[in-house]
């Protein structure tokens, strides 16, 4: 590693780059134990239906099980979920989806493991289930949640603003269309698991592969009636989530089975069929569009029916919605606004969070409205999103005021220079034999934080150890995204320290402090806010220390440098190890809390929200995609891609770039191949080899520029990036499909067998 | 707990398949694993054929090539005789799987896992290739089309092991043409593919072809009457189009998770068209006489 003082703005590498690639940094996954226990789960294998008997006794029997548990053992609620508390650890009565768990089983090993899941039994009477959002909302549907008051119905919002869809009838041009978005997995890399054991003192230890320790905290405590000081939860480097770990997977699994386990730890790990069958998704949608402009282009008004399919468990469902919702319209002004939402239980697998919660699904409706309003007036679709796009002061589609940095115009323009732009005539027409080429944009943004009702807090902790080292105690997870190595160059920034210098402790609920969990953007945001102000509280606090051991009776002339403190007129130094060893523990700690600002108008709508509405923060893109599309297949390739991002001040050009990257690499998977198919709830893509995501040979060269605002509130001028690229893909390359060859694909992905069957539809229609 | 056998020779490997004639015979095993991992495999024994020197070989024999059964994929297309002669074999295994996949996986295990998605085969059935066959007692060699039998079934007797594959250098062709269409551009099933040897005249007149293709039927399909359409004609769009017309009615693919049987149809009849614009052909010639072909 390079010794440097990190500073902020500069590409500074991962401190834990090194570690990763040799294969020494820890995972949750890499923790064994001696005298290990294995620990998995016996599922439903049933869409919809309820248990009769469950006999456990075979597997109980067979050498090697150490205990089998049901619904009946567990101590608490048996009851998960983050807002809405309405899904079993283990099902006692009722199954609503195939991956529900039964039965938990405890043994020696892995393959003894396997046989006792085998010899469970369970006899479940099949009802009748829905699966689709059509099928679920019909009057006479089956109903997963018998307690629920609004039946199949998770959660129905809507979000006005103006005069509504009233405003409609007013408009020049009225443009109508329906789209869909498929299922889509995570597909990280470390699947879902964990160890967890009891101590001696009958506290349990949990180490999992989680983004959002504290509140798992919170979660197991409810669900099975353990005191929340009976336990601790470590985070350590995760190896992907996106939105997929953010709730429980095996958490409550693990303490169970922990307290069963005479002390001896467990270890539950999901494979990747697991990992399909019982894993979070992103939310399949059906979304129904009406958008009114002006003849001039100006918008005016828009009414959506938004339809998300949330599986069998509310999970994060209504939230996931409502950031659609707010989203729905783009980022643009449009006066008149009706959005309504319906959120929908099926007996599928659980949908939730997902890079883009929400928004991708909207981002592909949104972004072909303006194409088919540009196409319909004859205006270039980038002209027409520079002239509605957001400005700072304007109101944006749910009515709140945009108080804060809104840089959408800035990457608007900044597309407009690119040469992939200006030169796009000359490289469509280069075409060769059976190709056709074309060119589109996508104009998107992702709020960032939790949104109003719902803190969003971080508490930094950093610490000058006895050893005159500075270790920074980052509480919220780093899942590959890079905020730890932005929490060092803040501490380094701050503190003038060097790299080598400055340790990090990963989320650890014993010994970081609560702040959230790793997911909406807010990560580097929020924990790095805080961590500014503890950081200088600390820097602070070192010079007065000093300054009694410099005999300066002022700081003025006191200097923190790398590894001493200076006092700069006498030119004497004095390390920070003895400084360090000179304090008192409590005295080397420095805290601080942050808080995220909300915003401030007084809304009379999105009433249905719990919490999570509105947002005050976000960040934006402008996309460009070139494809070429194959006649004879149907295969759409993405040969050339830019982004222009912008996320407020950059605090590492490098992180900031890997973002912007992962997310359009994953977003040409969302737009291109990866759908989950399911028939009668049950899976048929339940691996890689069915469910394809995008390969190095699939992802072209992308120009990422970065477009820098200021953001008053952020550390440095910075906001969240993680999640804004995930949205772009899809709208943009669908874009650019219409202009390849005419043909507009409403339901997504936009796989050659759609597109042929679209190419020759057009032809049967009398196109080319 | 399962046994696994790697004999250093010949009569080692017929040795241990004497003891237990029911051992599972394998080579780059990337097949295997998968079934392995799934509980799909029940055999005891396993015989793994990567120490045997003799497999791997690619070398000229009697004007003909001849591919060991555990030469790589990665071996196959890096050989100069591969390069020079088999162009179509090239292009195919530049689609199989991916790095790792090809360093691991041999021609011989493409051709006895005989799956209808099998990237070299087309081009195998194009080539007219024999399939090398031996046991303890003796060798024997069968055309592609006759040892495979239908999706994942070969013609293989107990105690019999593939050792190679044969094929003609195919001097009298010079345009190789092979196509996969697969999800993605790598590590990807096919969907459909094909396989294509013509001998084409500088004005366009096709003089000789073969056709072959994969992922549309129970094996690679091939189809005399349309070979016998297109010899004669001039390579165009019209021939090519009325010549897929007939592979669309030929071919007998199915629906599955990747693609329906419709889109399979489609393009395999499309696939011919690419064929169009290629009279002057792509593949060196620079080993072949002025008579041969051109």
């Amino acid at each position: 590693m390079d010794i440097q003082i990190p500073e902020i703005g500069k590409s500074f590498a991962r401190p834990d780059a090194a570690a990763k690639v040799t294969g020494a940094e820890k995972y949750a996954v890499d923790y064994y134990g001696d005298h290990l226990l294995w620990a998995g789960v016996r599922r439903a294998e049933v869409a919809h239906g309820r248990i009769r008997n469950l006999d456990t006794s075979a597997a109980a029997r067979l050498p090697g099980v150490m205990a089998v548990l049901t619904g009946r053992d567990v101590p608490g609620a048996n009851r998960q979920g983050i807002v809405h508390k309405d899904q079993p650890v283990l099902a006692t009565d009722k199954v609503r989806y195939s991956g529900d768990a039964v039965a938990l089983v405890l043994a020696e090993n892995r393959e003894t493991l396997k046989q006792a899941i085998d010899l469970i039994e369970v006899d479940i009477e099949t009802l009748p289930g829905v699966f689709t959002v059509d099928e679920a909302l019909k009057p006479d549907a089956p109903v997963l949640h018998e307690e629920h008051p609004g039946g199949n119905v998770l959660l129905k919002a809507e979000i006005k603003a103006g005069k509504g869809e009233s405003a409609l009838k007013d408009c020049h041009i009225l443009i109508e269309e329906t789209f869909d978005v498929p299922m889509q997995a995570h597909a990280f890399l470390e699947t879902e698991n964990g160890i967890a054991w009891q101590e001696a003192d009958g506290r349990v230890v949990l180490i999992a592969s989680t983004q959002a320790p504290f509140r798992d905290k919170w979660e197991i405590s409810h669900a099975l009636g353990l005191g929340m000081d009976r336990m601790r939860v470590i985070s350590p480097y995760l190896g992907g989530a996106f939105g997929g770990k953010d709730g429980a997977t095996v958490q409550c699994f693990l303490v169970l089975a922990a307290l069963h386990a005479g002390g001896r730890p467990v270890k539950m790990w999901w494979n990747r069929e697991e990992n399909f069958a019982a894993g979070y998704k992103r939310h399949a949608a059906h979304m129904r569009y009406r958008l009114g402009a002006n003849s001039d282009g100006t918008l005016q008004a828009l009414h959506c029916r938004l339809y998300y399919n949330t599986g069998a468990y509310a999970h994060l469902g209504g939230e996931v919605m409502a950031l659609g919702m707010e989203h729905a319209g783009g980022p643009y002004r449009i006066p008149h606004t009706l959005i309504e939402g319906w959120c929908v239980y099926t007996n599928n697998p659980i949908a939730g969070a997902m890079r883009g919660f929400g928004v991708a699904q909207v981002s592909f409706a949104i972004e072909q409205m303006m194409d088919l309003l540009a196409a319909k007036l004859n205006i270039n679709p980038l002209a027409l999103r520079k002239k509605n796009a957001l400005r700072r002061g304007d109101q944006n589609t749910s009515g709140v005021t945009m108080t804060q940095s809104t840089g959408i115009g800035d990457c608007l323009a900044a597309l407009a220079e690119n040469p992939l732009w200006l030169k796009r005539n000359d490289w469509k027409q280069a075409a060769g034999p059976f190709k056709k080429r074309g060119v589109g944009v996508s104009a998107v943004f992702n709020a960032m934080g939790y949104g109003r009702g719902l803190p969003d807090s971080a508490i930094a902790k950093i610490e000058l150890t006895e050893g005159g080292r500075i270790r920074v105690y980052n509480g919220v997870t780093d899942m590959g995204q890079g905020n730890a190595t932005a929490f060092v160059q803040i501490a380094g920034q701050i503190l003038c320290q060097e790299n080598t210098r400055i340790e990090l402790v990963q989320p650890d609920t014993d010994r970081t402090l609560p702040s959230g969990s790793s997911s909406a953007g807010r990560t580097t945001y929020t924990y790095g806010n805080a961590l500014i102000k503890a950081s200088e509280s600390l820097r602070r606090k070192i010079i007065g220390r000093a300054a009694l051991m410099l005999l300066a009776d002022t700081l003025d002339h006191l200097e923190l440098l790398p590894g001493r403190v200076r006092d700069l007129q006498s030119g004497r130094e004095i390390p920070l190890e003895m400084i360090g060893s000179m304090m008192a523990a409590e005295d080397r700690i420095c805290i601080s809390q942050f808080l995220m600002p909300v915003v401030r108008d007084k809304l009379d709508t999105g009433k249905g929200f719990i919490i999570g509405f509105p947002h005050l923060i976000f960040s934006y893109a402008a996309h460009l995609a070139c494809i070429e599309v194959d006649e004879l297949t149907g295969a759409v390739e993405v040969k050339n891609y830019a982004a222009a991002t912008e996320a407020g001040r950059v605090l590492n050009p490098q992180t900031f770039t890997q973002q912007v990257q992962g997310a359009i690499a994953q977003g040409i998977g969302y737009a291109l191949y990866e759908e989950i198919k399911m028939e009668q709830g049950r899976l048929l893509t339940p691996d890689f080899t069915t469910y394809h995501i995008p390969g190095a040979m699939d992802v072209p060269e992308i120009s990422s520029q970065i477009v820098e605002t200021w953001e008053p509130s952020g550390p440095y001028g910075m906001k969240g990036v993680g999640e804004v690229g995930s949205n772009g893909p899809l709208p943009a390359i669908a874009n650019a499909l219409a202009d390849a060859c005419g043909i507009r694909l409403t339901c997504s992905p936009l796989k050659q067998e759609r597109v042929l069957e679209a190419l020759s539809q057009s032809r049967r229609e009398g196109g080319s | 707990m399962r046994q696994v056998r790697l004999p250093q020779t010949l009569a080692d490997l017929w040795s241990l398949l004497n003891k237990d004639p029911t051992a599972l015979i394998f080579s780059g095993g990337t097949d295997l694993f998968v079934k392995m991992r799934a509980d799909k495999v029940a055999a005891s024994t396993m015989i793994g054929l990567e120490r045997l020197a003799a497999l791997r070989d690619i070398r000229e024999d009697n004007g003909d090539i001849r591919i060991g059964a555990c030469a790589t994929h990665e071996n196959i297309l890096r050989h100069p005789l591969i390069a020079a002669h088999l162009p179509v074999l090239v292009q195919a295994l530049r689609t199989l799987g991916s790095p790792p996949i090809r360093t691991m996986g041999t021609i011989g295990g493409n051709i006895c896992t005989a799956s209808p998605a099998g990237d070299t085969l087309p081009p195998l059935y194009v080539l007219r290739a024999e399939v090398e066959i031996a046991s303890s007692k003796g060798s024997r060699s069968v055309p592609i089309p006759d040892f495979i039998a239908g999706p994942g079934q070969i013609r293989l007797a107990a105690g019999e092991i593939v050792t190679g594959v044969r094929v003609k250098k195919p001097a009298e062709f010079n345009l190789h043409h092979f196509e996969k269409v697969g999800q993605r551009k790598s590590m990807s099933c096919a969907v459909a593919g094909m396989a294509a040897l013509l001998r084409v005249t500088p004005s366009g007149a096709i003089e000789a072809c073969r056709l072959a293709w994969g992922s549309v039927g129970p094996t690679v399909m091939t189809d005399a009457g349309i070979e016998n359409f297109l010899t004669g004609k001039i390579l165009s769009p019209d021939t090519l189009s009325a010549a897929a017309r007939q592979v669309t009615r030929m071919v007998m693919p199915i629906d599955d998770v990747r693609a329906t049987a419709d889109y399979r149809r489609t393009v395999s009849g499309n696939l011919l068209l690419r064929l169009s614009g290629m009279e002057n052909p792509t593949i060196e010639l620079k080993r072949q006489s002025p008579s041969e072909g051109m």
